[in-house]
């Protein structure tokens, strides 16, 4: 081997020719030709060869299915009838005449039964494919669907949240309001109350300055509260003439359940039970009585509690109420 | 007739004749030589399969135009199951439809149901190999696992290394070279 043909392509591609790393056919071609018309290129060609079919040697053998060798087998039984056409019987009748003939029919249905199961198994793959790629659509369809299902979810339960929170700002301003309102309504009732008990009073009192003036009234006796500290009291109002007499009161608490007040007059020790009366809301009432007697005859009058028509000869209850009358 | 004592090339005459029992031992001589080399290049068992079966179907039908004068009958043989196995690799590069990137799984998997003393000598031949390329520089024995397993071109195999495409010309042609003075010293009269 020369320095030239060290310097020859073609020679330079002998190692990729026997890899079969050869980038085109034309390679491929120049190579084939230097082997065929230089001996050298020949031993290279020869050598790398060899060398190039060792190398499957350093793969470790892997025993393939038992199936392929009888497959092998089996094709090569077709492959046989085909090789012997250089006969000079035509083929039809060679075919005809042969002991393959039945063989070879079979071989042909079996070609067109796999030919058709090869078409089938082709559309079915196709249709397979198809239904595939539909379901992967829908898949993504369905991802998409539940992603804006999560978002709109998501969206949806932050509004519920706000709206509840809102609700309940609501409810308490409105809780809020309520007891401002309740509260105000109470405080009118109570002013109506104290407005009723004043003009109550103011009639009371305009009453009662009317009977003095007009029907001769005067007043007799004032009565207080001697035992505890209260508002209440009263006074005693008797005509000039006749015995014909008014009680009025003022401030006085409601009497216990099925009880009501008593006015007493005490003359030289012996109480006597004149007039019972209930009050109103503000603990006011106005009673007219008759004098069993002169008032001057009486040294105090008194108010207590008792059961309701069950006056007994001396007072029971406590004394809310006395004065003396002279 | 004893098949099993006849040698490759013996068999292979028969082949020519059309001998089925002559091909089948062949096949159980080398079927899984041929079958790994796909499988390794492959990584694919059904694709191996077709590839194997192809290759013995040539030999089938070229047995009878073998010419033993141009180099042994192993090396014709492993050249058609490579050559094969090329054809289907370039072809699904080009339908980019399958990968070939993880071939450990074969690699790893055992030599299955071969007696003790193939496999013994399937294994010496394998340590004696693997040991060569090892022996090689890193990037000669790379240029060599990209061409022989991976079936990159040069041009490919320049681009993947980036490297001239004059220097992997020249790291191919050198790591066969060293290869052969390595496997020819370990195994004697095959190479």
């Amino acid at each position: 081997m020369t320095g030239s043909r060290e310097e020859n392509q073609a020679f330079e591609n002998i190692a990729g020719y026997v890899l079969n790393s050869l980038d085109s056919d034309a390679e491929r071609e120049e190579v084939e030709e230097l082997i065929s018309t230089d001996s050298v290129a020949q031993r290279e060609h020869r050598e790398m060869n060899e060398t190039a079919g060792l190398l499957a040697l350093g793969v470790k053998p892997l025993a393939p299915p038992a199936r392929l060798r009888t497959s092998i087998l089996d094709q090569t039984r077709f492959d046989g009838v085909e090789s012997t056409a250089e006969s000079s019987v035509s083929p039809i009748t060679r075919f005809v005449q042969s002991g393959f003939a039945g063989s070879a029919v079979a071989a042909v249905l079996v070609i067109v039964v796999a030919g058709t199961l090869g078409v089938q198994n082709s559309r079915l793959n196709n249709e397979v494919g198809q239904l595939r790629t539909e379901l992967n659509s829908e898949l993504q369809a369905v991802s998409a669907l539940r992603e804006e299902l999560e978002s709109s979810k998501t969206d949806s339960m932050a509004m519920v949240n706000q709206m509840e929170s809102e609700m309940k700002k609501m409810e308490s301003d409105f809780g809020s309001t309520l007891a401002q309102v309740s509260h105000q309504e109470q405080m009118v009732s109570e002013l109506s109350v104290a407005n009723n008990a004043l003009v109550e009073a103011l009639r009371d009192q305009s009453w009662l300055t009317y009977v003095a003036m007009k029907e001769g009234y005067q007043i007799e006796s004032w009565l207080a509260n001697q035992q505890a500290p209260s508002d209440a009291s009263g006074l005693i109002a008797v005509r000039v003439v006749g015995n014909e007499a008014v009680f009025q009161v003022h401030g006085l608490e409601q009497p216990l359940p099925g009880h009501a007040y008593t006015l007493w007059l005490i003359g030289n020790g012996a109480p006597n039970p004149v007039a019972q009366f209930t009050v109103s809301e503000i603990g006011s009432a106005t009673v007219s009585f008759l004098l069993p007697a002169p008032l001057y005859l009486y040294s105090s009058a008194a108010v207590t509690q008792e059961p309701i028509g069950k006056v007994d000869h001396d007072p029971s209850g406590i004394t809310v109420l006395s004065a003396q009358t002279n | 007739m004893n098949y099993q004592g006849l040698q490759d090339l013996e068999l292979l005459e028969l082949v020519g004749e059309k001998d089925r029992e002559a091909l089948a031992e062949l096949y159980d001589r080398y079927g899984r030589r041929v079958f790994a080399l796909a499988a390794r290049m492959l990584n694919d068992s059904v694709s191996s399969e077709e590839v194997t079966q192809d290759v013995f179907m040539s030999v089938w039908r070229r047995g009878g135009t073998y010419a033993s004068n141009k180099g042994k009958f192993t090396t014709w043989l492993f050249s058609i199951a490579h050559n094969r196995t090329i054809d289907e690799l370039r072809k699904r590069k080009r339908d980019r439809s399958r990968q070939n990137d993880d071939i450990d799984d074969y690699l790893n998997i055992e030599s299955g149901d071969m007696s003790p003393a193939d496999a013994a000598v399937a294994q010496s031949e394998y340590a004696k190999v693997r040991e060569a390329m090892e022996d090689l520089p890193t990037e000669q024995k790379q240029v060599i696992e990209l061409s022989y397993f991976k079936g990159l071109t040069q041009t490919e195999i320049a681009e993947k290394t980036d490297q001239p495409l004059g220097t992997v010309k020249t790291r191919m042609r050198l790591a066969l070279k060293k290869l052969r003075n390595s496997l020819s010293t370990e195994m004697g009269a095959q190479v």
